[in-house]
């Protein structure tokens, strides 16, 4: 009996090993025209001549091989959005945080191991590439999927623009826009198209993955006529929770279960619908909610359209399936996120004061290469805003966001959990963080979403070592330089990770160094490494002083020619009314 | 600061310098009747009574003129206002600027105004004293020139006010021109009972500074008015006052000491006062410092010449002994130089 219980085991081991696959792609990146939202065509980037690129499917324990043929005129290189990455920190994607970019022209292959499951997504991490529609939906299957349902649908959203990334970044990083106001989108999209329709069979179990693939916009997701339960938060199954609407910020993504309605008398509108509060101005011609429809039957007509109501939500009080409970940080950081004009006079984005700008030499090749100093984070660069973490140290970071926007926080390499929440800014020094949520199971995902004028506290282990970035996900505002590098475990780099040397070919072409430090030196000598903007003083500079001096002077100059000017009068008269009175007394007398 | 809130100080300045100047004209009148009629106190009254009406009335219907500004204004001219208040700002600015400076300049001379006056009343009742006082334009002379005389301070006060604090707070308004009024009503008393002139004479002289410092600061902020609409303008800016400035030409940037900010009175009143600014710019330093120039520029030029005319009356007069001269005629070379003086002086014209 045992002896059969064992050879099943072994059999079903088998087959699951067996079931891990290879699965590659091919992707040919290049420029693609197209009209997606029907309101104007424009040139975006495509993947194997097609818009939108085609979705990513893999299972659990697969190796996901994406080969990179990169045929733009112009570096690229691809990010897989929430996932590990463990010990493949080479493979996460940011340009100069990770890798070099990939050369026009060039090939590269990622290769990935699956770990995780869930709902994901894949994009350019190039500039603002991903905004020009390099991106995709990146779905991980379970082997046995938590929760059951029949079919599933995939509901990618996104804001749309009309002109390119980098015309509209010149613009929001000029000296003309001090305000820092973002690119207003001039429409919205699922899954890149227009008039989604998705079939549903009555009696039926749907999962639909929300994702947004956004630069800017936050959509509230409902569906007329159906509740939804939510089951999965960037990748983290949860207990179900029952909601009539929810919001979703740019690179999040969440599971939800719905069930068909039992009859084909009416279709159903599904909304997505933009949340204006970061919108600079709305046009009255933006469409704000966009829809995309489930069909019972093509024939039925559309159940009468309900009247939107946004639902708060609280990701903090989700429950994961699987718990993590939380421990006490052994390290503490207070990031301070907040927008002003610095001394280039374009508004940016600043962590406690420092704006983001990349090193000369990717994060984690110096990280590499600089042997006992990796973990000194002056190595990195100060304007990398690096993060050193010890191997396996619990670590604590609370997010201040000390700005009148909302901001989403994405950190690569890890989920965290979100294990405070509070108004205003927190500062360490004040004492012990005073908004914890007192949970076992702390809610846990990639992408959390900070108030304006609020903070989140989240914790992770540094159990990956890599380079990490971490940043807010608006893609404005990273380009505007709201990001930290965090440089988890930089001792153990070199035994756990191996770069394939292709990838310092590619540098080399592009004239990238790839080791040192931020400036490509020996040491600590960081002369000419990228610097950034720092704060204007806001006091007197030596111009200002000479300004002040010399008006000064010159009211000073007036004031006395005035009563110069006058005086000569007052001796004048004296003597001229002594002189009257004498000749009165002299005429009276 | 609270209480700056409710007290405007350079309003309160243009209203007690314009009520001064409207007093002294009514106690010199009212003076020289006291001193001339010493014998028929019957026309003393009815002629005091008269300046009185006079006075009253004129500073009646300027208030009139100036409510109804007021009402005009909010209801009509406010929409006309918020989309290019920049402009405005500056354009009011400077016109102040103008009108400040050259009474601010007439000022000093006001005592020998004061004398030209009693001069010229002298004549005109030695006149009357020979013809009689059937005449009816001389009749109610002493009627017309105080009325004129207020209608118009009145006027300019409202003008004044109107291009200093366009943007004033109604409840600043109030209590400042109250005290405005009063301290001009108590120059004049004390000029009526026979106040040292010389001490007057340094009271304008102080004024006159105060009111070139405020117009000084006013270049500034109107400069800073039109160089913010250019600025706004250009960035696009959605809701203004968010202090933004063209750093290609910013001189100085301060976090701290900004007159916007509604906590720190103090510098609210040294904006208000001195034109300052915790932002400053090619435009408004060059401006203040032009300004200032022009005014030495001026008053040495003034100077100079009349310097020049005493030297050569002086060399005419050489030739007469100077003994001889009576008072009259003293008095007559006296107004005759004042006369040919720049047309600051106030020119009641029925005197003529």
């Amino acid at each position: 009996m045992l002896a059969s219980i064992k050879s099943l085991a072994l059999v079903a081991l088998a087959s699951t090993v067996a079931q891990a696959a290879v699965v590659t792609y091919d992707w040919n990146i290049t420029y693609v025209n197209t009209n997606a939202d029907g309101l104007f065509e424009r040139r975006v980037i495509g993947v194997n001549g097609q818009f939108p690129p085609p979705a990513i499917n893999v299972t659990l324990n697969d190796t996901l091989v994406i080969n990179v043929i990169n045929n733009l005129d112009q570096p690229t290189s691809l990010h897989s959005h929430g996932l590990f990455q463990t010990g493949n920190a080479q493979f996460d994607g940011p340009s100069m945080v990770t890798q070099c970019p990939i050369p026009p022209g060039a090939n590269f292959t990622y290769t990935i191991p699956i770990e995780q499951h869930g709902t994901y997504w894949i994009h350019g991490h190039f500039g603002g590439q991903y905004v020009d529609g390099l991106r995709a939906p990146l779905i991980i299957h379970n082997l046995n999927e938590t929760y059951k349902y029949d079919e599933e649908y995939t509901i990618a959203l996104a804001d749309w623009y009309h002109q390119e990334h980098s015309v509209m970044l010149e613009q929001y990083l000029s000296i003309f826009n001090p305000s820092g106001a973002e690119p207003v989108p001039e429409s919205a999209l699922i899954n890149q198209m227009l008039d989604q329709k998705f079939n549903f069979v009555p009696g039926k179990t749907y999962r639909l993955r929300i994702i947004n693939m956004s630069a800017l916009a936050m959509f509230h997701f409902h569906i007329d006529g159906h509740e939804i339960e939510i089951i999965e938060v960037d990748g983290i199954d949860v207990e179900r929770q029952k909601v009539s609407s929810f919001p979703i910020t740019a690179a999040q993504r969440y599971s939800v279960l719905v069930t068909a309605k039992a009859d084909t008398s009416m279709n159903y509108i599904i909304h997505a619908d933009m949340d204006p509060a970061m919108f600079d101005v709305v046009p009255d011609e933006l469409v704000l909610n966009i829809t995309g429809t489930i069909v019972y039957n093509e024939a039925s007509p559309l159940a009468p359209e309900e009247l939107s109501q946004w639902e708060p939500f609280n990701d903090a009080e989700l429950v994961p399936v699987v718990p993590l409970a939380t421990q006490a940080p052994d390290q503490v950081f207070a990031l301070t996120a907040a927008f002003s004009v610095l001394n280039d006079y374009s508004n940016k984005a600043t962590f406690n004061d420092i704006t983001y700008v990349m090193p000369k030499v990717p994060s984690l090749y110096t990280a590499l290469s600089t042997g006992n100093l990796s973990s000194n984070p002056e190595v990195y660069g100060k304007y990398a805003h690096p993060m050193v973490l010890k191997h396996n140290d619990w670590v604590e970071i609370v997010i201040n966001n000390d700005d009148p926007g909302n901001h989403p926080f994405h950190l690569h390499g890890h989920v965290f959990q979100i294990v405070g929440r509070g108004e205003g800014k927190y500062d360490p020094s004040s004492g012990p963080y005073p908004g914890y949520l007192n949970t076992t199971n702390p809610s846990r995902r990639d992408t959390v979403l900070v108030p304006s004028e609020e903070n989140v506290a989240i914790r992770f282990q540094a159990n990956n070592p890599g380079v990490w970035l971490f940043h807010c996900h608006i893609e404005w505002h990273l380009q505007a330089g709201l990001a930290t590098t965090i440089i988890e475990a930089p001792e153990i780099m070199p035994s756990v990770l191996k770069v394939d040397p292709t990838h310092y070919e590619h540098c080399k072409a592009l004239g990238i160094p790839f080791s040192g430090n931020a400036a490509g030196k020996e040491g600590l000598d960081l002369a000419g490494a990228n610097l950034g903007p720092d704060p204007l003083p806001g006091t007197f500079t030596g111009k200002g002083i000479v300004a002040l001096v010399f008006t000064i002077i010159a009211a000073l100059l007036g004031l006395g020619t005035v009563i110069w000017y006058a005086r000569e009068d007052d001796a004048q008269i004296a003597s001229q009314i002594a002189q009257a009175k004498i000749a009165q007394e002299e005429e009276t007398h | 600061m609270a209480a700056a809130d409710y007290f405007s100080l350079p309003i309160f300045f243009i209203v007690f310098r314009e009520t001064t100047e409207a007093s002294i004209i009514v106690s010199v009148l009212l003076s020289f009747l006291s001193q001339v009629l010493t014998t028929d106190h019957a026309i003393k009254r009815r002629l005091q009574r008269q300046v009185w009406a006079g006075a009253l009335i004129g500073l009646l219907i300027s208030l009139a003129i100036g409510a109804a500004f007021i009402v005009v204004w909010n209801k009509y001219g406010s929409n006309l206002w918020a989309s290019n208040e920049s402009i405005w700002e500056g354009s009011f600015s400077l016109l102040a600027v103008v009108m400040i400076t050259i009474m601010g300049v007439a000022m000093l001379r006001t005592t020998q105004i004061q004398e030209k006056w009693k001069g010229k009343l002298a004549k005109a009742f030695d006149d009357e004293a020979e013809r009689g006082l059937g005449n009816n334009s001389r009749r109610y002379a002493l009627f017309i020139l105080p009325f004129i005389t207020v209608l118009r301070e009145g006027l300019e006060a409202i003008v004044f006010i109107g291009g200093v604090t366009f943007s004033a707070e109604i409840k600043s308004i109030p209590a400042a021109v109250v005290a405005g009024v009063f301290c001009g009503f108590l120059v004049g008393y004390i000029m009526y009972r026979g106040g040292n002139m010389l001490q007057l004479h340094r009271f304008f002289v102080v004024s006159t500074c105060f009111l070139l410092i405020i117009a000084a600061g006013l270049v500034a902020k109107g400069i800073a008015a039109f160089e913010a609409n250019y600025w706004d303008k250009l960035i696009d800016a959605q809701s203004d006052d968010l202090g933004y400035y063209d750093p290609n030409v910013n001189v100085w940037a301060l976090n701290c000491c900004n007159p916007n900010d509604n906590t720190s009175g103090g510098w609210q009143l040294m904006n208000a006062i001195l034109g300052w600014s915790n932002v400053a710019d090619i435009g408004t330093i060059v401006g203040y410092i032009l300004y200032w120039l022009f005014i030495i520029a001026w008053l040495v030029f003034m100077k100079l010449r009349r310097r020049h005319r005493a030297n050569a009356d002086a060399a005419a007069k050489s030739l007469e002994t100077p003994e001889e001269l009576s008072y009259d005629e003293k008095e007559k070379e006296v107004t005759e130089h004042h006369h040919q003086d720049q047309s600051e002086d106030i020119e009641p014209a029925q005197l003529q």
